[in-house]
Formats: structure tokens, sequence, C-alpha cells
């Protein structure tokens, strides 16, 4: 049997039902968006603020940072309701996924207690910054560079697809304080830099949607203070490698296309042609199939394991399943279908060839499943 | 995984790795029952682990059942292991106080019991009947569920093999049953019948997709090409990491099944649905990537890929359990799907 296939069964915890229906109420009340699977799509520093207010941002770190000590399997139960609903969760979404994480893992005591209560408050957003205008998905290739000076480091470059950068707080960023050396995972730091630095330069890109959800950011001299290095300098690549089994595994890689199997279930009504039940029967099948997977993985970040090939699998299969969605509901759509269903429908379209682009190409991540299955 | 599963799982592999070599998967095909692989599970309480001990099981849960059964997929083992499971299931659902135990089958058809209890009808592609020793027929009495026991020497039986080559014969029954071999049954027994004939498919499959990828993995690390292994190759390494998704959702889809107590018509469905449409794409991905050789009989992937191709379509096949999802999902509404599924 080989590493990483196997997602033993986890039952969620007695606490999660109750949890449940307290974020369904906490949506029940919150109006005024127009609902969208997508994690990305859809960003509201008001909303995330409420949601904070709640505790369920951070939700799973110590109490001493503001967090609430729940559960990885719990922070699932929040964090699927809320895609299941088509919340705006952009803002925070990146900080309580994985920026915090990171800096519980690597940061400082300083740095965790200067960042992370913020975070929890749904004051503070963050930015993932990895690619660069000549690196994609050959992350080792970066380019940015920080040169160390006095006090801190120097950094001076460019990224790129930066998701909310316009609207977030920090960045944190994958640059080179090495260069290029024959070993090319080496010489990488991890830096926390504002986006208030005059220095940092943001600029909108549009999307094909005609949003402007992400960026290409400019470094010019910008000066990163020593107490903005997360871990060690140098030790980049192995930090960013560590974040892939929050970034690849949640249910936001599988239920970004969500609304559309909801919103065709209200189209077809409750007597659908034998080939509508067909389609929504395989489409349920799946998606309960990648839940349970996704749980699985929850419940080995809960165990402090590192399921990098297991991520890669939920990722490659979800990004595929959310990918099809849209593509292949639309031969049963009834003639008639409502402006509603077409719009969420278009929605997903729309936003679909993002879903295998982003958090890791399906190409590199069927390279990681290569690896796990030993070709590489 | 429970310690008694795991310790399931560990001995049913011993036994079968020993004993269910491809010769022997082979020699069915010839005609020849592995008798003394049937033999070993039986005499190590493997056969009916997961039935209670007063129907001559070990007395474990039906996952354990499910657990030998999947173990001796992933060898291809050409057995009635599903079959005597169904078979014994049948009859723990029927209140039944014993069981005939040895080799066994189910007829599924269409089967009538007259008032004077002689039994009627036929059925197609029963699974290994011409080895069994008594065959397990659910039928109607006069609009009721009866399970009725019928020896094998006492039906009309035509030999016919499946697309794995193993027996599915037809079968033809006419004659009176002995009261003693009559169990009144609660409604539905068709249809638990087909949920445990979907149960096994399901574990079969997830079984023999995990060991078909376990054997193009093999082949790719040792055949060269071009001066490397082929498994170097971008292009092979991505159809088997396609692959290895398919089998890993295939897996734990089974799993699900694996925890029942019971066989929830809802959880069948979901997995013989993941499973079975899983089999066409990794049956394809094996061949391509093994080439030629693994499209001889004389290499034992083939005991894999046409048992996937046989399984997928036995007990309703992924478009038939899709379309009871479908149906039952619609019933229940736009509004509650997130919950239903969130309830899952």
């Amino acid at each position: 049997m080989f590493q990483g296939l196997n997602f033993e069964p986890v039952v969620l915890p007695e606490t999660a039902d109750a949890l449940r229906k307290e974020v369904r109420a906490f949506l029940d009340e919150e109006t005024g968006w127009f609902p969208n699977s997508d994690f990305n799509t859809g960003a509201s520093a008001e909303f995330s603020q409420r949601l904070a207010k709640r505790g369920w941002v951070g939700m799973t770190w110590p109490k001493k940072y503001g967090g609430s000590e729940r559960s990885f399997l719990e922070r699932y139960v929040v964090t699927e309701e809320l895609l299941a609903a088509g919340a705006p969760v952009a803002a925070h979404w990146i900080a309580d996924r994985q920026s915090g994480p990171l800096l519980l893992k690597f940061g400082t005591e300083e740095q965790r207690q200067r960042f992370l209560p913020p975070i929890t408050r749904g004051e503070s957003f963050f930015s993932i910054g990895m690619s660069e205008p000549d690196t994609g998905s050959d992350l080792a290739s970066i380019r940015t560079s920080a040169v160390k000076v006095d006090g801190g480091w120097l950094v001076n470059g460019s990224k790129i697809w930066t998701s909310g950068a316009h609207l977030n707080h920090y960045m944190v960023a994958l640059v080179r304080t090495e260069p290029a050396s024959e070993n090319r995972h080496a010489g990488m730091s991890q830096l926390l830099i504002g986006f208030d630095d005059p220095n940092v330069t943001v600029r909108g890109i549009k999307n094909l949607a005609g949003e402007s959800d992400f960026n290409q950011v400019f470094f010019d001299d910008v000066l990163v203070p020593d107490d903005q290095v997360i871990g060690e300098p140098g030790n980049g690549w192995v930090q960013v490698i560590s974040e892939l089994g929050y970034e690849r595994s949640g249910p936001e890689r599988f239920l970004s296309s969500f609304l559309v199997i909801q919103e065709l279930l209200r189209e077809v009504g409750s007597n659908p042609t034998d080939e509508q039940a067909a389609l929504i029967g395989k489409l349920v099948a799946e998606l309960v199939t990648l839940r349970r997977m996704s749980i699985s993985v929850a419940g080995m970040l809960e165990e402090g394991k590192a399921p990098n090939t297991e991520a890669a699998l939920i990722k490659e299969l979800g990004n595929t399943f959310e990918r099809v969605v849209p593509e292949i509901v639309r031969p049963v759509l009834p003639q008639d279908a409502s402006a509603n269903f077409l719009a969420t429908l278009n929605d997903a379209i729309l936003h679909a060839p993002s879903f295998t682009l982003r958090g890791g190409t399906r190409e590199i991540l069927r390279g990681v499943i290569a690896r796990g299955l030993g070709l590489r | 995984m429970r310690e008694e599963t795991r310790l399931i799982n560990e001995t049913t592999n011993r036994i079968l790795s020993d004993l269910c070599t491809p010769g022997v998967v082979d020699a069915t095909e010839s005609g020849q029952f592995a008798t003394q692989l049937w033999q070993t599970l039986d005499e190590n309480g493997l056969i009916l682990a997961g039935l209670p001990e007063h129907l001559g099981g070990a007395g474990g849960e039906m996952g354990d059942s499910l657990t030998v059964i999947r173990c001796a997929a992933r060898f291809a083992a050409p057995i009635p292991i599903a079959e005597t499971f169904i078979a014994a299931s049948l009859a723990n659902f029927v209140g039944a106080t014993s069981f005939s135990g040895g080799v066994v089958t189910v007829a599924n058809g269409e089967f009538e019991l007259s008032e004077n209890n002689t039994l009627t009808g036929k059925a197609n592609a029963v699974a290994f009947a011409r080895w069994a020793e008594r065959i397990y027929i659910p039928a109607q009495q006069q609009g009721a569920s009866v399970l009725c026991v019928v020896d094998r020497d006492e039906v009309k039986l035509t030999e016919q093999v499946s697309i794995a080559g193993e027996p599915r014969d037809a079968i033809e029954v006419n004659l009176v049953i002995d009261a003693a071999d009559i169990y009144q049954a609660p409604s539905g027994l068709q249809d638990y019948a087909r949920r445990l004939g979907a149960m096994t498919r399901s574990v079969m499959m997830s079984g023999a997709l995990e060991s078909a990828l376990e054997l193009v993995v093999d082949y790719s690390l040792t055949r060269q090409q071009f001066g490397r292994s082929i498994s170097k190759f971008q292009a092979i390494q991505h159809q088997l990491a396609t692959m290895a998704g398919e089998v890993a959702a295939s897996i734990r889809a089974a799993d699900s099944l694996i925890q029942l107590q019971q066989p929830v018509e809802l959880e069948v469905a979901f997995a013989k649905s993941r499973v079975g449409q899983a089999c066409g794409p990794c049956a394809e991905v094996a061949h391509q990537v093994m080439g030629a050789i693994g499209y001889t009989l004389e290499h034992h992937l083939n005991h894999r890929t046409r048992r996937l191709w046989c399984w997928r379509e036995e007990y309703g096949n992924e478009r038939q359990w899709q379309e009871l999802i479908g149906h039952e999902m619609c019933r229940t509404g736009a509004d509650e799907l997130w919950p239903r599924v969130a309830s899952l």
C-alpha cells in the first residue's frame, strides 16, 4: 500500500452539530452579498469582523493569542458552512488558514503576540507572496531578493497574482536571501511585509470575470526589520512546504461550484428526469466522498501530521470536480432555466479556470502525487 | 480501522499471498475450483468473519466480512466469498437460526413460490453456481417475501462465464421445496439482497483498483525505454497520479461501507456510484501504462481489470445508483441539500 492513499475515516466531534447550528444561525442574519462558494470571490472586512466576534477566525489557536483553542475538525465545520452558504470569506481566509498557523509554528513569541490577536479580531488580513512575473509553478526560481542591511533586510523585486493585496495588511513573502546556488531550495526566507510601506506598490489586475481580486506587488528598496523574518533565514522552502497541508486539503478545494449543484436542484424541482437525477447523484456521491477525505486530513492535521500527498490528492480530485461541475450540468438543464440559475452557472464558469491553477497547478499536484507513489 | 479488522486484513492477506497466485486464478478459468484456498479461509474463520456464531460465523461485524472480501479481491480470488456473505446475511435478515455453510451462492431473479411450496423461476449470472452446494433464492409467495434454499444438484444449470472468465451461470428452478428450507422474510428482501450485493462489489472494486495501481506502478519503475524507467516520464507520472486519485477516492468510499452495521441504501449508492465510475478510467490508465504485455492473458493485470469491468455492472451499475441518489436529493430539495450532505 502506498503512502498517502489512505484516508482513514474520521468522525466529527460531538460539538460539531451545535457549532454548525450556530454558524447557520449567524449566516441567516447576514445579507447583502451575492452568494458564491469560491473562497476567493467576495471579500468583506465587515463580514470577517463579525465572524471574528464569534470566535471563528483563528479558532484553533491558543487563547493567549486571541484564539478559541477549538479543534481542526471544529474549524472544518465552520469553514464548510461558510463556503456552502457562499459567504464572502476572502478577507480573512489566508490569515486564518495558513499565515497564522505558519507563525504559530515558526514565528517568535513576539511575532505571535503582535500579529495573531489582530487576525483573530478580523482586523488584520494576509496575502500569500509566492509567484513572481517569471515564476509560477517553478517556485524555486524566484528572484525577489532581500539583502541584509543594518537592522533588517532590503527587499527588491515583485510578486504577482497576489489575491487581496489591495485590501490586506501583510504579505508573507518568499524571497531570496542568498543567491541561487546548486541547491535550488536553499537560500530562501519568509518575510512579513506590510502593504502600508510607501515603497510597496500594489497594481490591480482584472481577472476575466472583470473583478480586481489579484494584483502585482512591487518592492522598491523596502526595508523589512529583522523582527519580521519568519523562522530562520534560509529556511523558507521548508516552511513554505509545511503550509501545503493546510493550503490544499480544505473544503475550499472542492466546494467552489457547490451552489451550481444546489441551484440545479431548485431548477429541476422534486420530479427530475432520470438523466438529471443521475447527474445530481453522481455529483453528490463525489462530493460526499471528497468531503470525507478532506475531513480525514483535518483529523491528520489535528494529530500534528504533515499529510502533503493526501492534501495534493484532495486538491487534484477536488479541483477537477469543481471545475467540471458547471460544464457537465449544461446538457441536462431545463429549457427554461431561470435567470438566477444562469447567473450562478455563469459565475462558476467564469471562475473555474482559476480552480486548477491557484494554490498549486494541476500539473504540480500530479507531480507531488507521483512522488508519493515513488515514481520520482 | 478497528484492531480486529486490521488483524483480519493481515491474516487474509497472508493466506491469499500464499494460496491465490496468478496460476490459481488462471486455473479457475479452466474450470478448477480453488478448493485449498477456500478451505484455508474457512478453517481460519474468515469466510463468515462478520456473521453471528449461531450462523457459523466468527461473531464479528459486517465490516469484518467486507474487509475479507476486499482483501480477496486484491488477489482476484476466484471464490464465492461475497456470495456466501450475502447468503448468510440474508439468512440472518430472515431470522434463521442456522446457516448451511459450505460453498453457497445467491440467485437474484424472478422466482415465485406457490401455495404448495413449488419454487419456479430463473436467474442469469448466478456467481459460481456450478461450484456451490446450495443456492439461496429470494422469492415471492402470494405477495410476501420468502427466502428459499435449494441444492444446486436440483436446479437446471447452464454454464456461462462473466467478462472476467468467472462462472456466472444461468439457473432454472421448478421443484417442491421442503418447508424447513423456506424462511418467511420481512418485505424488501430482494432490495436488501441488492444492497448487500452492491456493497460487496464496491469493496471488491476498491481492492482490485488498489492492486491494479500497485502492479502498474511496479511495472513503470522497472520497464526501461529510451534509456530510463518509464516512471521518469511526466506523461506516465500524470496518468498514474490521476489513477491514484480515483483509487484513493474509491478506497475511502468503500471504507464508509466497512464502517456500517447495516447496508444503508444511500451509503451503498454513494459507494457503488463513486467506485463504479473509477473503474473505466483506471483500467484505461493501467493498460496504457503497461503497454502490450498488460493486454495479454499471460500477465495478471487482466485478473484485476476484467473483474472491474464485471463488478461495476453487477447489482446495479453506477448510473442506476446515481439515479437513486439524485431522486432522493431532489425530494430533499435545494435548500436542504447542504444540511443533508453535511449530516452524512
